[in-house]
């Protein structure tokens, strides 16, 4: 796999730690609080290693398309922002709020959630949901004074590797010309 | 608590009720607790008056009562770390998101049967006994026409 900075995510693991996560325990219906994970790795670690001052942008890529679509850009040698941080999620329904929210306040400062494209979902609806919680987290945002094109969600078919590498960069330009958020 | 003319009808359904039984005819003063409520209407589905309703709405500052240690907690603890202002008032919930949104509850409408406290999955409904003296008269409201007096 030659995808730049992807790593396999696990964000359906139970709330136990982090590093204490194992596949075999994912259990998706009994998930308390999520906690986000790549490769059993906290998202803050998984945006840890941004340089000071650059910004990292978090995205939540369907395993059966965006994800195809990021492989296949990572096997033509495309290059992405270096500011994109990847994680697989098995549909994009399973990404709520928290897992965005909880992104934004561990240090990312965008996050996309990309699925398939309108009506072609593996489980019908994953990704109409996502979108509808998208827009919920960004109604959240502005109410809070947060600019909401912090969070956005794009789809895409599984052979489409131009637009998954056109979105990335999109969002990278959004992101790049948005002062840094505020952490307390 | 008066009945409303809906609440009216509704206890006038019941065998041998009679008018003048306050809400808690069926035994119960229903309580909600917004910090714990989630809105995702399992207390409508379950409420057989109509007295619970889900409307479209979301009040983000009904995030920041949420206790620590929920899924409500964490979300507004996500929320607090990069907010820049105090939430501003509610706004309108997308379609496909069922939760997150207000319940609103009309006490005239309650006949305090409790199907919401046992459909609540966090626990944001309570249920307190009425108190004896009101007990007394809904007893006499729900006996059979003719037993008892």
């Amino acid at each position: 796999m030659n995808v730049p900075v992807v790593a396999e995510a696990e964000p359906t693991a139970p709330a136990v730690a982090a590093t204490e996560v194992r596949v075999a325990q994912v259990r998706v219906a009994q998930v308390r609080v999520p906690e986000i994970s790549a490769a059993g790795v906290p998202v803050s670690e998984v945006i840890a290693d941004a340089a000071d001052g650059e910004r990292s942008i978090v995205a939540f890529l369907c395993r059966e398309c965006a994800y195809s679509a990021a492989d296949a850009a990572g096997n033509a040698r495309t290059s992405l922002p270096p500011t994109i941080r990847t994680i697989m999620v098995p549909c994009t329904g399973r990404v709520s709020p928290l897992h965005l929210l909880a992104a934004l306040a561990e240090g990312a400062d965008g996050v996309y959630v990309a699925g398939c494209l309108e009506g072609q979902c593996h489980h019908r609806v994953g990704n109409f949901h996502a979108l509808d919680r998208v827009a919920f987290v960004r109604r959240l945002l502005r109410s809070v004074g947060v600019e909401p094109e912090r969070a956005a969600m794009f789809t895409m078919s599984a052979a489409d590797t131009p637009r998954f590498v056109a979105t990335a960069r999109g969002m990278d330009a959004t992101i790049s010309q948005l002062p840094r958020l505020p952490r307390s | 608590m008066p009945l409303s003319a809906r609440g009216r009808q509704i206890a006038g359904d019941l065998r041998g009720a009679t008018s003048g039984v306050s809400a808690g005819v069926l035994g119960c003063d229903v309580v909600r607790h917004d910090e714990l409520c989630v809105g995702c209407g399992r207390c409508v589905s379950a409420c057989p008056t109509g007295a619970m309703r889900q409307d479209d709405w979301f009040d983000p500052a009904q995030l920041f009562s949420a206790p620590a240690g929920t899924g409500r907690g964490a979300l507004a603890a996500a929320l607090r770390r990069i907010a820049r202002h105090e939430p501003s008032g509610p706004f309108r919930v997308p379609d496909r998101v069922r939760t997150f949104r207000r319940i609103l509850f009309s006490a005239d409408l309650c006949a305090g049967c409790g199907a919401c406290v046992r459909a609540c999955p966090t626990g944001a409904v309570e249920a307190s006994p009425v108190p004896v003296g009101d007990l007394e008269v809904a007893a006499r409201g729900l006996a059979p026409a003719g037993v008892g007096t």
